[in-house]
């Protein structure tokens, strides 16, 4: 354990909230708005922070502990992540099974608290939640495949350092598959557009925020903010694949994930912006691609590594 | 070994005072004090046998058929007996309180006989080191569970569920007698070091051996496609019998595969491609029918085809790695196979017990007539969501430990030029992951959260202590193993080696490779509980200082919700079974507003249900040949005299030329 990685972890969980501001902000300037300040989200969640809560007389203890678990979850999620480019806190090999079932933990306690609540709305919602998921998994776990032989490393740390660097001159259109189709992942797994959309008003038509309609005051400031920093780590990891930092001083490196997460950020703004929402539906088909892309990306590699 | 034997026979006098001792509740007693103290008796030395202990052979010299009957453990043995052990005793503390109810109309005393002798012939077949005693022990334990499968009998659906087990198992075994013929026959003899040492002498590398097992123990296994008598039965048997079997009966098919391998050697390279593809199947497929079940029992029968799937990605994996000479490879897919075998028997019999826990307290197993269980039996309700969050593989608990070491040897199978492309198997091991969650939380939310949606799950109340306790026991299993993994890795790495015929210098290249990353494990699983725990205080305190209030469930506006809109499990499933379902045989239907889903087995119900009735219909065709006249058969016998004849003419005739 590094300074340095503690001190990316840190900075990750201040910065989370940022992400989806400044995906706001960027679709907002590009439809002519002026829209809502990049640090709306941190103002949410301290005005939330300060509001009593209502709870439902079905729900039970599951509802209560979830959005504390969403948290903890991502936050351990976090730790596994080498953030400042050379080495996570906790690094193992395999990881990545750790990293992707952590978040699916969250997951499920959310569904679970979700369907505590008996509310139609919410069992929809929890249902599309796990229909997204199941199709996103094969894309993310092919993602990292693909890492893992492109840099014969078997835990995160090392699958995305110095090796990775090295390996992206011989096979950078593999790698760049890899990356795209983690970006599509990124954008499930954050209930952006196409996928879900954050801004949406009818809850017929969401995903993840009609899952937690029954959150109020510090439980939705949880999930919210648990939400932002999964946003976050996927950018991250984004990063890690596209831009390895391991030989980078960690000075230099966590100003570097910094903007490469902002750089992330704009691009889901910009994505929102030029693309309508999916119909339910199509959705399958979105992130099958995106298991055929990484597919592909694997296959690159391995045939790359045979000869 | 005399202590195991020892165990066998207090099991077989425990199902003795069952059966024979008048007062009811001296019956009760002894049965389980005896049947639970013969499954620890007998699983002793195999704890003994893991920890690194050798126990001496027993051979049986005398007048018995088949040659001498030789028993032995070895870590193997040990490894499934432990299994056979904990389960066994589990399933027989919860059956007698479970039973109980029942005694007016059914014959529980026999039951809980069968139940013993069944335990008694599982832990033997894993012991047996010759094929006659085994096939045995193996046909005592299939032609058992038929009778426990079909205790409730005065129902339609359980006796055509046990007839359809009754003709799978035959199946099976008839391949096993076949395969313990033809070896035999090259060996000489039937014990399995006499059967070992002819290995070499197999043609095709041992291919019949090979497909012949892989059939008959398939069929027990219940892998795709030949499950098709799994659901059915293990859903029909009393619930602390479907843990047996879920949990038990259908390992032993693993077992059998293992003993195959470390008496063959390594298998074909097809052959570890066709069970890596077999697995795959058996994995997306049966959780995709799991998904589509609405008979709670049956759901979890479908997860067991499932978790079957994982169990032979990782033995698929190893035999590759073993025929690639990458030990590492090997050691872990079979040690991954091991340890799932024994998480799976650990949180498959705890749900089914839990299942049976809510069948007991209202009085079905119909998933959209439940709901709201986790207020009214909240102790039954904790351990169903360790056993759920255990099977879907999600860390703190064992099955991610066991999952993650199938995950090592695919991933390390990247490494091993000519089986690379196994790593596709980590994609399909994803998905089947993802789609379990979403299974277990349509099970968890229909069942225990939300409203009761009838009045029979509104009167339902927590069950007793006799059938909580062995509950908690294997959700603290799963526990200690989700937490330490290393007590149970280090075990299954033995397994590992031993099947993967290398030596105990392996085993420690496996422990090495993993031990670091188990250990780390074990810290992420203490911070995740720990931050979860300590998150919740926190936020208890926190909330202290705000208002709380009780309302309704927010219904958008809605101000008269009612429990008939509370969303379905059958609804909870859908969009999942429509993209995915037509490759299942599911069929999603929407008309005049309701909305069904039809769990079509791909395999019973549009393959081995009208190819049996088209084999009827053509035996019933060639019937009237049979007439029951005497002339007629005099008929047949100058037409075949004639036809002799002429036969013998034409030869004659041809060698005359």
């Amino acid at each position: 354990m590094t300074w340095s990685a503690v001190a990316a972890v840190v900075m990750l969980f201040v910065i989370a909230p940022l992400v989806p501001g400044i995906a706001a902000k960027t679709k907002a300037r590009l439809a002519g708005r002026r829209g809502a300040p990049v640090l709306q989200l941190y103002w949410d969640l301290s005005r939330l922070w300060r509001k009593g809560a209502v709870y439902s007389r079905t729900t039970t203890w599951v509802f209560r502990v979830a959005p504390v678990a969403l948290v903890a979850t991502a936050g351990a999620a976090t730790c596994l992540v080498p953030l400042d480019g050379a080495r996570a806190i906790l690094s193992f090999s395999g990881d990545f099974v750790a990293f992707a079932y952590l978040l699916a933990l969250g997951r499920f306690l959310l569904v679970l608290a979700a369907l505590d609540t008996g509310s139609s709305f919410e069992g929809m919602g929890a249902s599309r939640e796990v229909t997204v998921a199941a199709f996103a998994e094969p894309a993310l776990f092919l993602a990292f495949v693909a890492v893992v032989v492109a840099s014969g490393e078997t835990s995160l740390s090392g699958a995305l350092g110095a090796a990775l660097a090295g390996a992206w001159p011989t096979a950078a259109p593999a790698l760049a598959m890899v990356a795209v189709s983690l970006f599509l992942v990124l954008l499930a797994e954050g209930s952006r557009v196409p996928v879900d959309d954050p801004a949406t008003h009818l809850e017929l038509t969401m995903i993840h925020e009609v899952m937690v309609l029954d959150h109020s005051g510090q439980d939705l400031a949880l999930v919210l903010y648990g939400s932002a920093l999964k946003l976050s780590l996927f950018a991250a990891l984004l990063v890690g694949v596209v831009a390895p930092r391991a030989a980078l001083p960690p000075l230099v490196a966590l100003p570097a994930l910094v903007a490469g997460i902002v750089v992330a950020a704009v691009a889901i703004g910009i994505v929102e912006s030029v693309t309508a929402r999916l119909r339910l539906g199509r959705v399958p088909q979105f992130l099958t691609a995106a298991s055929a892309l990484a597919a592909l990306g694997v296959i690159l590699l391995l045939a790359g590594s045979g000869t | 070994m005399t202590l195991f034997f020892l165990g066998v026979v207090l099991l077989l006098l425990g199902g003795a005072a069952a059966a024979l001792l008048p007062r009811r509740r001296a019956a009760d007693a002894g049965f389980a004090a005896l049947a639970g103290g013969g499954c620890a008796a007998a699983a002793a030395p195999a704890l003994w046998a893991l920890a690194g202990g050798t126990v001496a052979d027993l051979r049986i010299t005398a007048a018995v058929p088949g040659g001498d009957w030789v028993f032995g453990i070895d870590p193997l043995s040990a490894f499934f007996l432990v299994i056979v052990c904990a389960v066994g005793a589990a399933s027989v503390l919860y059956g007698v309180p479970y039973l109980a109810t029942e005694r007016a109309h059914r014959s529980v005393r026999v039951a809980h006989l069968l139940t013993a002798i069944e335990i008694a012939a599982l832990a033997l077949v894993v012991v047996a080191r010759s094929a006659m005693p085994f096939l045995i022990a193996w046909e005592v334990m299939a032609v058992l569970a038929y009778f426990l499968v079909v205790f409730e009998s005065e129902r339609v659906a359980v006796r055509r569920a046990g007839l359809i087990y009754l003709i799978g198992t035959h199946t099976g075994t008839l391949a096993l007698i076949a395969l313990f013929a033809y070896w035999g026959q090259l060996a000489g003899g039937l014990s399995f070091a006499a059967l070992a040492a002819a290995a070499p002498m197999l043609p095709a590398s041992g291919a019949l051996v090979f497909t012949l097992g892989l059939a008959g123990f398939g069929f027990k296994a219940g892998l795709v496609p030949l499950h098709f008598w799994l659901p059915g039965a293990h859903g029909a048997a009393p619930s602390h019998v479907s843990a047996l079997m879920s949990g038990v009966v259908i390992k032993m098919g693993i077992y059998g595969l293992l003993r195959l391998v470390t008496l063959v050697g390594p298998p074909p390279v097809w052959w570890g491609w066709l069970v890596l593809a077999v697995g795959l199947a058996s994995g997306v497929l049966g959780v995709l029918w799991a998904l589509a079940q609405h008979d709670l029992k049956r759901l979890l029968a479908y997860h067991s085809v499932e978790n079957i799937g994982i169990i032979l990605l990782g033995l698929g994996v190893g035999a590759l790695g073993a025929r690639y000479d990458a030990p590492v490879v090997a050691v872990l897919g079979y040690a991954g196979a091991a340890l799932h075998t024994l998480n799976h028997a650990l949180f498959k019999s705890l749900l089914f017990l839990g299942a049976g826990a809510v069948l007991h307290a209202t009085g079905t197993r119909e998933i959209d007539r439940l709901g709201g269980l986790a207020r009214r039996m909240p102790f039954t309700w904790t351990a169903f969501l360790v056993g759920s969050v255990a099977i879907v593989g999600l860390p703190p608990l064992n099955g991610f430990v066991s999952e993650w070491v199938v995950y090592q040897a695919l991933i390390r199978s990247a490494d091993v030029s000519p089986a690379r492309a196994a790593v596709f198997g980590v994609a399909g091991l994803a998905l089947i992951g993802a789609l379990a969650l979403a299974c277990f939380a349509k099970v968890c939310g229909a069942v225990f959260l939300g409203q009761p949606r009838t009045s029979a799950a509104e009167g339902g109340r927590e069950v007793g202590y006799g059938m909580l306790g062995p509950m908690f026991v294997l959700a603290a299993a799963c526990v200690v193993i989700g937490l330490v993994p290393l007590v149970a890795v280090a075990p299954a790495l033995r397994v590992g080696a031993l099947v993967g015929g290398v030596g105990t210098a392996a085993v420690n290249d496996g422990l090495a490779a993993v031990a670091p990353a188990l250990r780390r494990i074990t810290v992420l699983a203490f911070a995740l509980v720990g931050s979860v725990a300590g998150g919740a205080w926190l936020m208890r305190l926190a909330s202290r200082r705000r208002t709380q209030t009780s309302s309704e469930t927010w219904g958008c506006g809605y101000e008269r919700p009612s429990v008939r809109m509370q969303y379905t499990a059958a609804s909870f499933a859908a969009p999942l079974l429509a993209a995915y379902g037509p490759s299942a045989g599911v069929q999603v239907t929407r008309e005049h507003g309701a909305f069904h889903t039809h769990p079509l087995d791909l395999v019973l119900d549009k393959l081995v249900l009208p190819l049996w009735t088209r084999l009827r219909n053509w035996a019933i065709s060639v019937r009237p040949i049979q007439q029951g006249r005497l002339w007629v058969y005099l008929l047949y016998l100058l037409g075949a005299l004639v036809a002799l004849l002429l036969y013998l003419a034409l030869q004659l005739e041809r060698v005359s030329w």
